[in-house]
């Protein structure tokens, strides 16, 4: 059966993909950021209960407390990019979520269940104590299985080649473990979130440090210890990954093939970077490198998506009927809520800094 | 269509939607009316300068965060997941149309949480003023959240002008968006009360536990009335036809719009019990249950408004079987295996029908019906349906329930599908053999000596089939009453009809003559009828053997108790009467054996479900009567079944009536006829004569095969004089309309001509009145130069073949040629000389009496004049 007859007709946009596509680089750059944050800060904590299940050090007690909110934001963030996926690619990946719709849908148990697991950790740290190591990785396994089936949606969707798989099994039980870039893909994600997370652990206590916090400096270099190791240990999982995407897709004789290559390197070469920056404690060096080089391999991951579904479509031949007024006024919204969101912040950390009393 | 479809069967028909959604919601709409109040409450604390108050608010807060944020939020989330994965078409027509909506909506939510965390963590660090306006921030967002969902909710029930103009704002500002943002509003207010109670009754200190408890009654209790009046508005903001078809015509929904009566008052009274000061026990078990109640009291609401949306997705627009409005003609032409992409076998053939039955299923029936599941199980709507019946009922059960789609494929993929639900599904045994009719060894003639004897007698029975509705426990639409004609002829050059001194007497074969044994009819007839009726007497006073009473130049002995019962239970329905005329002393001058057609083979359990009655071929049973007046009480808002089953058996023809019955009907309601073909229409269409024989028992292949004459050896069936149902049911229907019955329109309104192109083209006519004749085709007695005869009617009764005479005035036509439906020659599948009697006893051939020069029957030489009519001195033509 010829793939393409079974892609399903996309709709109509209301707006020029440009504005779709800019909106999702950036909305899935910080959803991926803050995923890296909690999952990484997740798997930190959990290795460090591991190591020393009835030890309570303040890293992970500071893990505790924040793990909640990178969730939250994780997953408010996380709304954005899937929205405007699904204006773009939505014939794709509804058809691949459908193909593999009970693990998709038991993503929301799991992501319930992880949630409610970290908020135990969260108020019941002290009192949990040596059972710290079970509640984090229970927490932690719910998640990283979610970036599996993630991992699984997100590739069987450039996949059309593969569909045909529905008809011996129509029941929502298919994944897409014969496609050679899953696992290399899987483990590069979640090796790059430990990296991140280790940052962020960095940065939080880089921030306490120059507060005056003296024992910061030894979680300092904790965070950056994190992020030095998983980031060497990603690059063999980056090359595993890009050696087995598919000769059509990374062929150099096509503009899309050119940039993917171009940015790798630039990924590459920033990545090296962070790495000296983090084995020398240069924790904003870190993080100027680090972050570049997430963009820039969410990039790539764009790009490679395109020469995936190059044989079968494009966005550019999504057809437009122009209705521009409600993307005015969710930009007059966006700009509403920053503002908002910024006074609100304003005033919390007033509130914290000069743990004000109320009155 | 355009999508696979997740094959479910017991959590199919929208189930996992439901328990999302509902579970969502009820923790949203409190998100919602729980910001509101958690402000509030504050400022009420700040204002009464009561810490304790205070404490309160912080603790409900982490109540409410650990709540909202996390099962509220994520089953969010969860609702976007599942339906996706349940109607991906939907979804992404809905996230194409609304995509900047969402995205607003998005930033709601962001500033929910940042504002919600903040509120939390800053009690006690932050000043009040501002953490009071850190509140409000969040309430405000949360209910501009509720706000920008609601558009696309009621955009889904009532799209307004954008099915024309395809503009955002007016498919976002559509016509239930205000009243259901009010009510969701006051929905959520009432909400926070409800929940309010969890952390209130928790309080240790009873003093500002009862203070706490009875301020969150009044959050519950006060919101109602304007809860109602949104509701009102609500309710009439929608369009009229979506109002009738919600609050009136759709059964599923009637559970749950009693629900939201009962719940309704019940949390009203549970609030006001709340009240009460009580000990903390009790409180606290009060405040579980009006939280269960209060689940069952928005899943009702959630429930009602889904149903109501039924067949579509997006009203007027998309049906929840992904299919465009738009598109359902190009569909059901070109079949939906054609234009599905997810596909696997888009040919139907034998080896594959229940494979692409399920795959036609999956598209069309799944998002609405589950398999073995609790939300509309289609083995269980289905159970009563042969594939024959199924296949009948949903070509056209859109036309009665109007919240199922018109069936999206083509005639043979209905087929499959019935067959698929039929056999695959309800693992069905129906019969696929023809029925083994248990014949007559042998049937004796009576004797006639061409040379001796003085007589000709002839009789023959006025129908060539006489149906009765062997249902009488529950209802009556034709009882028995056979009327039998004879006529004495006096053999002779010029021979003479006699009528005077001479009685003619009848019996019916003695297996035959105790029906008063075999059916409950008597038992039912002072109900039905409203008087007694003597066991084994017709309607008429005329028992199974008697004097026939002289009639114009005849006998008739009417309506003649027959059931074709045999005192062994069998079914046979070609029961014989003697006729014997004897003279004023009383010698036997003729004799003559007629068959008396009486059949009950009548194959409502075709679509009503329940098993033959009698010998495993004949009767209605009990389950397919009460099936039938259930189906009535359903449709046209009757209660019958009742009637029937407090003992009160329903005579039809009270309200439908009548003209074969004498049956005035009560001049509202349609004739029996123009009813029964006229709703059925809806249903047998386009199908010829196949399906005729579902209610007339003329199935070559069943126990009766009444239609037995001459024209069904020639190749006629049924349509080529009485035509299609469809055309059938529309002459009928037409003279009801002329005769002020709006019914008629009603009914014509949905059925399309077969062979006409228009409606105006067919002639009304009366039932049992205005029928087809032979002259029709017959052209002066000639050779018939066409062989279909629908719209030519007689223009009354005495008109009737079966009423005619011929040339002289004097001979019945019927008397030499026979019932209708058996003229002769006729073939009886019980015995070859049963629908031959006379003409082998009077002339060794089974013809008309007289045909091939037999003339010498009556008049005892051979005759060189045609005088009874034309064309009659040749050889039969169809030997």
């Amino acid at each position: 059966m010829d793939p393409s007859a079974l892609i399903p007709t996309p709709d109509t946009l209301q707006v020029p993909w440009g504005w779709f596509q800019l909106l999702l680089i950036i909305t899935l750059f910080l959803h991926l950021v803050l995923m890296n944050v909690m999952l990484g800060s997740g798997i930190i904590a959990f290795v460090n209960h591991f190591r020393a299940p009835e030890e309570s050090n303040p890293l992970c007690h500071a893990i505790s407390r924040k793990l909640p909110f990178a969730i939250a934001f994780t997953v408010n963030f996380g709304i954005a990019p899937l929205l405007f996926l699904q204006v773009l690619y939505g014939h794709f990946m509804y058809t691949s979520s459908v193909l593999m719709a009970n693990f998709w849908i038991s993503v929301i148990a799991l992501l319930i269940a992880g949630y409610y697991m970290a908020y135990i950790y969260n108020y019941k740290y002290d009192s949990l104590g040596g059972s710290r190591v079970f509640v984090t990785g229970f927490s932690v396994t719910a998640l990283l299985i979610i970036g599996f089936f993630m991992s699984n949606n997100f590739t069987m969707m450039q996949r059309p080649d593969t569909w045909v798989r529905y008809f011996e099994n129509p029941t929502g039980l298919l994944l897409n473990l014969g496609d050679p870039t899953l696992f290399p893909r899987y483990l590069h994600f979640m090796t790059a979130a430990v990296a991140i997370g280790g940052l962020s652990i960095a940065l939080y206590y880089e921030y306490l440090r120059q507060r005056g916090d003296e024992t910061a400096r030894r979680w300092v270099r904790h965070g950056c210890r994190w992020f030095g190791t998983a980031t060497l240990i990603n690059f063999p999982f980056g090359f595993w990954f890009f050696d087995s995407l598919p000769d059509y897709v990374v062929n150099v004789k096509s503009f899309t093939g050119i940039l993917i290559a171009l940015f790798v390197l630039t990924a590459v070469v920033l990545g090296i970077f962070s790495i000296i920056f983090s084995y020398l404690g240069r924790v904003m060096g870190v993080l100027y490198t680090a972050l570049p080089t997430v963009f820039v391999m969410i990039l790539v991951r764009d790009l490679v998506r395109a020469a995936y579904l190059k044989p079968y479509f494009s966005v550019s031949d999504l057809t437009v009927e122009p209705q521009y007024s409600p993307l005015f006024l969710f930009l007059l919204f966006f700009i509403g809520g920053l503002v908002l969101v910024g006074w609100m912040l304003k005033l919390a950390w007033q509130a914290f800094d000069n743990k004000e009393v109320q009155s | 269509m355009n999508y696979p479809v997740w094959q479910l069967d017991a959590a199919a028909g929208g189930l996992l939607i439901a328990m999302m959604a509902v579970f969502h919601v009820y923790i949203s709409h409190f998100a919602v009316g729980g910001g509101l109040f958690l402000v509030l409450t504050e400022m009420k604390g700040i204002r009464e300068n009561n810490q304790s108050v205070i404490d309160f608010v912080r603790k409900h807060t982490k109540f409410f965060l650990l709540l909202t944020m996390v099962a509220g939020g994520m089953t969010g989330v969860g609702i976007w997941f599942t339906i996706s994965l349940l109607n991906p078409a939907a979804t992404s027509k809905l996230i194409h149309i609304f995509v900047f909506a969402w995205a607003i909506e998005w930033v709601f939510f962001a500033a929910e949480i940042i504002s919600l965390f903040i509120y939390y963590y800053t009690f006690g660090r932050m000043d009040n003023r501002n953490h009071v306006i850190i509140g409000w921030i969040y309430f405000g967002c949360a209910w501009m959240s509720l706000f920008v969902i609601n558009g696309i909710i009621d955009f889904m029930l009532t799209p307004g002008a954008w099915i024309e103009n395809n503009n955002f704002w007016s498919g976002y500002f559509n016509p239930t968006f205000w009243p259901a943002l009010f009510f969701r509003s006051f929905l959520a207010f009432m909400l926070a009360g409800l929940y309010g109670f969890l952390t209130a009754t928790n309080l240790k200190e009873s003093g500002l536990r009862t203070k706490m408890v009875r301020y969150c009654a009044i959050w519950l209790i006060v919101p109602f009335v304007l809860f109602l009046g949104s509701a009102w508005w609500y309710k009439a903001s929608l369009p009229l036809e979506l109002q009738v078809l919600i609050f009136e015509r759709m059964p599923e929904i009637r559970p749950f719009l009693k629900g939201f009566s009962v719940f309704g008052p019940a949390l009203m009274l549970g609030g006001i019990i709340m009240a009460i000061k009580m000990p903390q026990a009790v409180n606290r078990s009060v405040a579980a249950v009006m939280l269960i109640i209060g689940l069952m009291y928005m899943g009702s609401f959630e429930f009602i408004r889904e149903a109501g949306r039924r067949p579509y997705i997006i009203r007027d627009f998309m049906y929840s079987t992904s299919i465009l409005k738009q598109d359902i003609d190009k569909v059901r032409k070109n079949g939906l295996l054609q234009e599905a992409k997810w596909v696997n076998n888009r040919v139907i053939s034998d080896d594959t029908r229940l494979e692409t039955g399920r795959e036609i299923f999956n598209i069309l029936c799944l998002p609405c019906h589950s398999i073995g599941g609790p939300l509309n199980n289609i083995k269980k709507l289905t159970r009563n349906y042969t594939p024959q019946g199924l296949d009948a009922k949903i070509s056209g059960i859109h036309r009665f329930s109007p919240y199922m789609p018109p069936f999206a494929g083509t005639p043979d993929e209905r087929r499959a599908l019935a067959y698929y639900i039929a056999f695959g599904l309800n693992n069905r045994k129906d019969r696929k053999e023809d029925v083994i009719i248990k014949t007559i060894p042998d049937d004796t003639i009576p004797e006639f000596n061409g040379e001796a004897d003085k007589y000709v007698l002839l009789a023959w029975s006025d129908m060539g089939m006489k149906s009765v509705t062997d249902a009488s426990n529950t209802w009556m639409i034709l009882p028995p009453g056979v009327t039998l004609n004879a006529q004495l002829i006096e053999r002779g050059e010029t021979p003479d009809v006699i009528v005077d001194g001479v009685t003619i007497t009848y019996e019916i074969e003695g297996d035959f003559a105790d029906p008063d044994q075999r059916v409950d009819f008597w038992k039912n007839a002072q109900a039905l009828y409203g008087r007694a009726i003597a066991a084994g007497t017709g309607l008429s006073g005329n028992g199974l053997s008697g004097t026939m009473e002289p009639e114009g130049e005849g006998f008739s002995a009417t309506l003649l108790p027959v059931f074709p019962y045999t005192t062994d239970n069998r079914y046979m329905p070609y029961p014989t009467f003697t006729i014997t005329a004897r003279n004023s002393d009383d010698e036997v001058i003729a004799t003559a054996r007629v068959v008396a057609s009486t059949a009950t083979e009548m194959s409502c359990k075709t679509c009503h479900g329940g098993l033959w009655k009698v010998d495993d071929r004949a009767g209605i049973s009990d389950v397919t009567a009460g099936n039938v007046l259930e189906t009535h009480d359903r449709i046209s808002g009757t209660n019958l079944q009742g009637l029937a089953q407090s003992g009160m058996p329903v005579l039809c023809n009270r309200c439908h009536g009548d003209p074969s019955q004498n049956a005035p009907g009560n001049r509202e309601h349609l004739n029996l006829s123009a009813a029964i073909h006229g709703f059925h229409a809806n249903f047998l269409a386009e199908r010829g004569a196949a399906y005729c024989v579902l209610c007339h028992p003329a199935d070559t292949g069943g126990a009766t095969r009444a239609y037995r004459g001459i024209h069904r050896a020639l190749g006629l069936n049924c349509t080529y004089c009485h035509g299609e149902i469809e055309d059938h049911a529309i002459s009928l229907l037409k003279a009801e309309l002329e005769n002020g019955k709006s019914r008629a329109a009603v009914l014509l309104k949905n059925i399309r001509p077969a062979n006409f192109a228009s409606i105006d083209e067919i002639v009304p006519r009366k039932p049992w009145i205005n029928e087809p004749d032979c002259l029709n085709c017959h052209v002066d007695f000639q050779v018939p130069e066409k062989d279909t005869t629908f719209n030519q009617w007689t223009d009354g009764g005495e008109n009737l073949y079966r009423n005619r005479t011929d040339a002289s005035g004097r001979l019945r036509c019927a008397a030499c040629h026979n019932s209708p439906h058996s003229i002769y020659p006729a073939e009886n599948p019980y015995n070859s000389n049963r629908d031959a009697l006379q003409p082998l006893q009077y002339q060794n051939q089974p013809y008309p009496i007289g045909s091939n020069f037999n003339c010498k029957v009556c008049h005892t030489i051979d005759m060189d004049e045609e005088m009874h009519h034309g064309n009659m001195l040749r050889e039969f033509r169809n030997q």
